[in-house]
């Protein structure tokens, strides 16, 4: 998308910002009607971070947001930017912008103006306006789009305008909030990549939202996931990924196979679960004793076929090609359904209507029961 | 009969019902005889028009228009004007603000706050008429064009409310915040989004506002004193035992001929901006 030899990278030297940390101290946010929709929160966003918090819809991620751009005043704790505390301070004198989820663009307004308009704001002269905004839509690809309205701009055009909109003020903190959310998959994938970047350049601290794992794994320094108002881990994608810390963050991130049951037996960093499925060995990372409830977490793709410490006979429900790879559903007689992805070699692998499949027990990561994040089909179904 | 011709007789009986008298004011504006008829026609005149600009000779000289005082009649004309010039300003400045208030400062006393703001529009107008007069009278200011003045912005200024209040629901208040996290103050987001999004709808409560204030008798009656308006004075010429002079027809005739062009004017500019998007 950008012509070649333009793009952030060249023009970015002078636009280098500051980034600066943004704490939250036992922040919670209860609405008048008595809703709580962040609950007492800690949270340290490093300077010139990355940052995402990820959860689904209604989690509190945006009203986090808003907290820090100030439009929400939290009922207790408190938000730090730059170590200095914001209460009292209004969204129209924080250093932070906020690229809204609908962009907000002022529709009566030329893309230049729209991105002078913090400038303009702050008393600066029309000609040096023009400017600067000429060089940040130079920045975004979009130096000879100047004087058309943002409704004469395709939606890619209109996420580059209210990037280069909300890094005109210069902040020290960029919040987005779903900004990639309205537009199709490719576009979004190379929006993700551009954003990367201009992060980097810029040196700005992002704090990004989104419901979408993937925007997050790839994007983010550290990623916070959230469930129904608290934070339930902070991590970098890795970590999320392979080291959930609770059943909600297993099941949200990625997908996984999951069973429920009881721990049977401990030993050294190891567990035994009972099942339904039967009894199987995994990782006990959270030391959890004999007789707790808990749930013993794999991911598809660390399913294997043939024999293993724990392994299964089930029948084949569905094969679905990815590309990449290949998607298997399977069910044991006992009712469990398990999901493996296998890297697609290009040979056609010949399955019959039963086979053995398990995992390693190292694959496997025991956390307490607790509740999961929705299925693709629970989400259907509402 | 089926439905549909008993649907489309209606619609042509409604539709005679409110234009064939507004057909025959025009009509007889142009009839050479008073009081005004279409049955009896004495040739084509533009005298009640000219009534208005004719010399003072040949307004002696008509055995009609020499009983009407037109001093009167354009006075109270000029005072229908000064008392718009007044109250449409007056009634956007206060529709403005209740619109904001109603739409951008969300508060539990909202609910109340836009009966209270609308009351006025839904009260009879006598009622507001007597009540400015009492009021003010109270306050020491005789009844005159201050009071008829300050009983038309008590509801003519909810019309500019309801319709910048529909106007700005549809603006995001997102715009508004996203303007205000660039640093913007409260005032400059006002002036540079909300106005200019506003201006359309600001015109159109204006010309309605305009009307209202114009066309207003019931309450203007009961407020002015020893002052006139033109409904006022047209309302008493028009309560003439021996039928009202043709001047009447004349005036109206041109107020409908204004207001059409408005319209006309309207939908023009609208379908061009529609071009121009």
């Amino acid at each position: 998308m950008w012509p070649a030899g333009s793009g952030p990278v060249r023009v970015m030297s002078d636009l280098e910002m500051r980034g600066q940390d943004v704490r939250l101290e036992g922040m919670s946010i209860t609405y008048p009607n008595g809703f709580t929709a962040v609950q007492p929160t800690d949270l340290h966003v490093r300077a010139g971070e990355f940052f995402s918090i990820l959860g689904p819809s209604g989690c509190g991620k945006t009203t986090i947001l808003r907290a820090v751009s100030g439009f929400v005043e939290p009922s207790a704790g408190r938000v730090l930017i730059g170590g200095v505390d914001q209460s009292g301070i209004g969204p129209n004198i924080r250093p932070t912008a906020l690229i809204f989820q609908n962009l907000a663009l002022f529709p009566l307004m030329p893309v230049w103006e729209n991105v002078a308009f913090g400038l303009e704001a702050r008393g600066m002269s029309k000609r040096k306006r023009r400017e600067r905004a000429q060089q940040l839509l130079d920045l975004v690809a979009l130096g000879d789009q100047c004087d058309k309205l943002p409704s004469e701009l395709s939606g890619g055009q209109r996420q580059r305008v209210a990037i280069a909109r909300a890094l005109a003020v210069e902040p020290a903190v960029l919040l987005l909030d779903e900004p990639l959310s309205a537009l199709d998959l490719k576009l979004r994938q190379h929006m993700r990549a551009e954003l990367r970047e201009i992060q980097k350049k810029t040196g700005v601290t992002f704090i990004y939202i989104t419901h979408d794992q993937g925007e997050a794994l790839t994007m983010s320094d550290r990623i916070a996931v959230m469930n129904a108002g608290v934070v339930e881990q902070i991590g970098t994608g890795d970590e999320i990924y392979s080291r959930p810390v609770s059943a909600f963050a297993a099941s949200f991130v990625g997908e996984v196979n999951a069973f429920h049951g009881r721990i049977a037996a401990v030993e050294a960093g190891m567990a035994r679960i009972d099942t339904a499925a039967g009894s199987l060995l995994g990782r006990n990372p959270g030391g959890l004793g004999v007789g707790a409830p808990a749930i013993l977490f794999v991911r598809p793709e660390l399913m294997a076929f043939g024999d293993h410490a724990n392994a299964f006979s089930a029948a084949l429900v569905r094969r679905d090609l990815e590309g990449a790879f290949i998607n298997y559903a399977f069910r044991t007689a006992d009712g469990q359904s398990l999901t493996l992805h296998q890297t697609n070699h290009g040979s056609p692998a010949p399955v019959s209507d039963t086979a053995r499949i398990g995992f390693a027990p190292e694959a496997g990561i025991i956390l307490p029961e607790g509740p999961m994040a929705r299925t693709g089909q629970e989400l259907a179904v509402q | 009969m089926t439905s549909h011709r008993l649907l489309s007789t209606y619609t042509w009986a409604f539709l005679i019902f409110m234009f064939a008298p507004l057909v025959l004011m025009v009509l007889s504006s142009f009839n050479d005889a008073s009081p005004p008829t279409v049955t009896e026609w004495h040739g084509l005149t533009g005298k009640w028009y000219a009534f208005f600009w004719m010399s003072d000779d040949a307004l002696r000289a008509d055995p009609v228009l020499r009983a009407l005082d037109r001093g009167r009649l354009v006075a109270c004309m000029g005072n229908s004007l000064r008392v718009a010039a007044v109250v449409v300003p007056l009634s956007l400045l206060l529709g403005l603000a209740g619109a904001v208030l109603l739409t951008r400062w969300r508060t539990r006393a909202n609910g109340v706050l836009w009966w209270v703001l609308l009351s006025p529009m839904l009260a009879p107008g006598v009622v507001l008429g007597l009540s400015a007069l009492v009021f003010w009278g109270r306050l020491g200011v005789n009844a005159g064009l201050v009071t008829i003045i300050m009983a038309q912005v008590t509801f003519i200024a909810g019309y500019p409310m309801l319709i910048l209040m529909a106007r700005l629901q549809r603006q995001p208040i997102e715009l508004e915040e996203a303007a205000l996290d660039l640093g913007a103050t409260p005032l400059h987001v006002f002036r540079r989004l909300t106005l200019p999004y506003l201006a359309p709808a600001l015109i159109s409560a204006g010309v309605i506002a305009l009307m209202a204030s114009l066309e207003n008798y019931n309450t203007t009656m009961f407020a002015k004193g020893g002052a006139c308006t033109l409904a006022t004075e047209i309302g008493a010429m028009g309560r003439n035992p021996n039928g009202h002079p043709p001047v009447i027809n004349a005036i109206g005739t041109v107020i409908i001929a204004v207001t059409v062009l408005a319209a006309l004017a309207h939908t023009f500019l609208l379908s061009r901006e529609k071009k121009a998007s």
